[in-house]
C-alpha cells in the first residue's frame, strides 16, 4: 500500500518535470539568438566582462572563484566537514572500563 | 561594517580547530567558547544594526552587486529584521550548546571533531540567516545538514546513534536534492540565482516551472523542519545525538533549515508570482497534521529524549500553522499577527526546547538512564535541574507569566479568528502536550526510587547554561507584548513587505 503510494507520487513528481522541462510550457534547451540574451543575461555578462574584470582567461575560474567565491569557500567548508565527520564516525570506540 | 565577521569568526574557529587542539584540551574549549562568544557579540551588533538602520545589503566582492550591468551578477547577503532574529537566537543557543558541552561531553573521545562540527553547524545557519542568493542558500543548507548527520552519529559506540545518523542522512541527502532542481528549475527559466532579483523576474513572467520548484522547494524544506508526514528521522535522530546537540537541533536547526527558509522562499521570492492562499492552505493543513501527530505521540512516550523530540515536532505545527495563516490572509491584521506569532514561538521554542534538552542531558549524565519510569523522586536529589525542567515545561505548554504564553496566544488568536476549526485544532494540541509535560512533572515529584537517591547536581559548567536559558525565559515572560510590539510584528511586516526587501537590493547599485 505504501509502496503503490510512494511509486504513484513518484510518477506524478516525474510528469510534473518533464512538463516543467517542455520546450512549450517551461525551460527551453539549446538557447540562441534572443532567446539567449533573454535567458542567459547573467552567462552573457560574465563572458562579455570576465576577463577584464577579474582578470583570468578562464571564465569557469573566472566565476567560481571572484563572482561567486564565497560558494567556492562553502563547498571548501562541506569537503572539511564530510572530513572532520567521517573521521570523528570511524574513531575508535571509547572503552567503557569504568560504567 | 560588522556583518562579514558573522561568517568569518565561525570558519576560523572551525578550521583551525584541529591546529589549536595540538595544544591540549583546555586549549580546545577555551577556543571553542572564545569563538562561539565572539560570533555571539558579533550577532547582537548585527542585530542592533538592522534594527536601527532597516535592512543590510551586503555585496561580497565589489561595492555594489551590479558590476556593469543592471541585474546582480555577485553574491549578496540580505538581512532584514527577521534574519537578525534567527542570527541573534542561532548564535545565542550555540554558545550556550558550546558551554554546557564543556562538561557533559568530558568523557567521550574525539572531542577535537566535536568541536569541530558544532562550530560548522553554528557557521551553517549563519549563512542560513544572511544570505541574499538561493543557491549559496543550498550551499549552507548542506554545511549545515552534514554536520548535523555528524553529530547525530557522534557517539559511534551505540547502535542508536549510528542507525539514527544513517536514517537521517539518506532521507535529508534526499530532501536536499529537491531543493537543488528547484534551484536548477529556477537558474534554467529566469537565469539569475539572486532572490530578490528572481522576486522580479517571476513576477513578470510566472510559469509553470515556478510552480514546479515551489513545490520542490516546499517538499524539501518541510522534511527539515520535521512536519508531519516526514518528521520521522526527527523522533530517532534527537534522542540519539549528544543532548548539547540535541538542543541545538530541536532548537535551530529545525527553525533555520526548515521553518526560516521556507518563510524567506515563499515570500521573498515566490509571494509575486503564486496564489499565497493556495500555499497558505497547504501548510496549514501539514501544521494540523502535525500538531496532532507531534504532541499526541508525545504522550506515550516513555523515554525522555523522545517525548522532548515528539514535543518538538508538536511545537513545529504551531510555527507552521502561524506561518500558513500569515500566508493565507495575507495583507489583513490576522494574518500579521499569526505571522508575529509565529515568529514570536520560533524565538521562544528555540529557548525553552534547548532548556528542556540541556535538562534531559543532565539527568542522563547524572544517572545513566532516559526511562521516565526510573526517574520517580528526581525532585529530591537534583532539586535545581528539577526546577528548571518545571520552568521549561510550563514555558512550553504556555502558562501565563512565561515566554510561551504569549506567542502561543498570538496563534491562536490569529487561528480562531481566521477559522474557528484551526484554532480548535490547536487548543486539543496544546491539551495533548499538557498531558506529556505533567506526567513527566508527576514522575520527577512522585516517591525517590532506588536508583536517584544518589544522584547528584551536575557541576557549574552545565548549570549555568540551564539558568541563564530560564532568567531568559522569566524574562522574555514579564514583557511579553512590549517583544511582541517591538520585534515580532515589525519581523512579520519586514517579512510580508517584498517590495522592501527587492528594493534593498537594487537600491545599492
Amino acid at each position: 500500500m505504501k509502496k503503490t503510494l510512494a511509486f504513484l507520487s513518484l510518477l506524478v513528481i516525474f510528469a510534473a518535470l518533464l512538463l516543467a522541462t517542455h520546450p512549450d510550457y517551461g525551460i527551453k534547451f539549446g538557447l540562441g539568438g534572443d532567446e539567449w540574451l533573454r535567458y542567459r543575461y547573467t552567462d552573457e555578462y560574465y563572458i562579455e566582462h570576465g576577463v577584464e574584470e577579474v582578470g583570468g582567461t578562464n571564465i569557469v575560474t573566472d566565476i567560481v572563484f571572484d563572482y561567486r567565491g564565497y560558494d567556492t569557500l562553502g563547498e571548501a567548508t562541506v569537503l572539511f566537514t564530510a572530513i572532520a565527520g567521517a573521521v570523528a564516525l570511524l574513531r575508535p570506540w571509547r572503552r567503557d572500563e569504568n560504567e | 561594517m560588522i556583518l562579514p565577521y558573522l561568517i568569518i569568526i565561525p570558519l576560523l574557529g572551525a578550521f583551525s580547530m584541529p591546529i589549536v587542539s595540538l595544544l591540549g584540551r583546555r586549549a580546545r574549549e577555551a577556543w571553542a567558547l572564545l569563538i562561539s562568544g565572539a560570533t555571539l557579540a558579533v550577532a547582537v551588533q548585527v542585530f542592533r544594526d538592522v534594527w536601527n538602520r532597516g535592512t543590510i545589503v551586503y555585496t561580497l566582492g565589489a561595492k555594489s552587486p551590479f558590476g556593469m550591468a543592471n541585474f546582480p551578477i555577485r553574491i549578496v547577503w540580505e538581512v532584514d529584521k527577521l534574519g537578525a532574529i534567527m542570527v541573534v537566537i542561532v548564535a545565542f543557543v550555540s554558545f550556550l550548546a558550546v558551554l554546557y558541552s564543556l562538561e557533559y561531553m568530558a568523557h567521550d573521545t574525539g572531542l577535537e571533531k566535536f568541536y569541530t562540527l558544532i562550530l560548522i553547524l553554528e557557521l551553517g545557519m549563519l549563512g542560513i540567516a544572511i544570505t541574499g542568493d538561493i543557491f549559496n542558500f543550498y550551499v549552507f543548507l548542506e554545511i549545515m545538514s552534514i554536520a548535523s548527520y555528524a553529530l547525530v552519529a557522534f557517539r559511534n559506540d551505540t547502535w542508536e546513534a549510528i542507525e539514527a545518523g544513517i536514517k537521517y542522512m539518506f532521507v535529508g541527502s534526499l530532501a536536499s536534492s529537491f531543493v537543488l532542481l528547484g534551484i536548477a528549475l529556477l537558474y534554467g527559466q529566469y537565469g539569475t540565482l539572486t532572490m530578490a532579483y528572481l522576486a522580479i523576474k517571476m513576477a513578470e513572467n510566472p510559469t509553470i516551472v515556478a510552480k514546479v520548484a515551489l513545490a520542490l522547494f516546499l517538499g524539501g524544506l518541510l522534511f527539515k523542519s520535521g512536519a508531519s508526514p516526514v518528521h520521522m528521522w526527527l523522533a530517532d535522530a534527537h534522542p540519539a545525538a549528544p543532548s548539547s546537540i540535541s538542543a541545538m537541533l530541536s532548537g535551530l536547526v529545525i527553525k533555520v533549515g526548515g521553518i526560516y527558509a521556507i518563510a524567506r522562499i515563499i515570500f521573498s521570492v515566490f509571494s509575486p508570482a503564486v496564489n499565497l492562499t493556495t500555499v497558505g492552505w497547504i501548510i496549514i493543513i501539514f501544521a494540523c497534521i502535525t500538531l496532532i501527530v507531534g504532541n499526541a505521540m508525545a504522550v506515550i512516550q516513555t523515554d525522555m529524549k523522545r517525548l522532548l523530540a515528539y514535543s518538538s515536532v508538536g511545537q513545529i505545527g504551531y510555527i507552521l500553522l502561524g506561518l500558513g495563516i500569515g500566508l493565507a490572509a495575507y495583507g489583513t491584521k490576522v494574518g500579521e499577527i499569526a505571522l508575529a506569532g509565529a515568529i514570536y514561538h520560533t524565538v521562544n521554542h528555540a529557548l525553552m526546547k534547548a532548556l528542556l534538552f540541556l535538562v534531559a542531558g543532565a539527568v542522563i549524565h547524572e544517572l545513566g538512564t532516559r526511562n521516565l519510569n526510573e526517574l520517580s523522586g528526581l525532585a529530591k536529589s537534583m532539586p535545581k535541574t528539577t526546577f528548571a525542567f518545571l520552568i521549561g515545561a510550563a514555558a512550553i505548554v504556555g502558562l501565563p507569566p512565561l515566554n510561551g504564553f504569549a506567542s502561543k496566544w498570538l496563534i491562536y488568536e490569529s487561528s480562531a479568528l481566521f477559522n474557528p476549526v484551526l484554532g480548535a485544532i490547536a487548543i486539543i494540541g496544546t491539551a495533548f502536550c499538557t498531558a506529556a509535560y505533567v506526567r513527566v512533572l508527576f514522575t520527577f515529584f512522585g516517591k525517590p526510587s532506588e536508583k536517584v537517591i544518589e544522584a547528584k547536581e551536575p557541576g557549574p559548567a552545565m548549570l549555568i547554561p540551564m539558568f541563564i536559558l530560564v532568567a531568559t525565559i522569566i524574562i522574555m515572560g514579564i514583557l511579553p507584548w512590549q517583544i511582541s510590539e517591538k520585534f515580532m510584528i515589525p519581523a512579520a511586516r519586514a517579512l510580508w513587505d517584498v517590495f522592501g526587501y527587492v528594493a534593498a537590493l537594487m537600491g545599492v547599485g
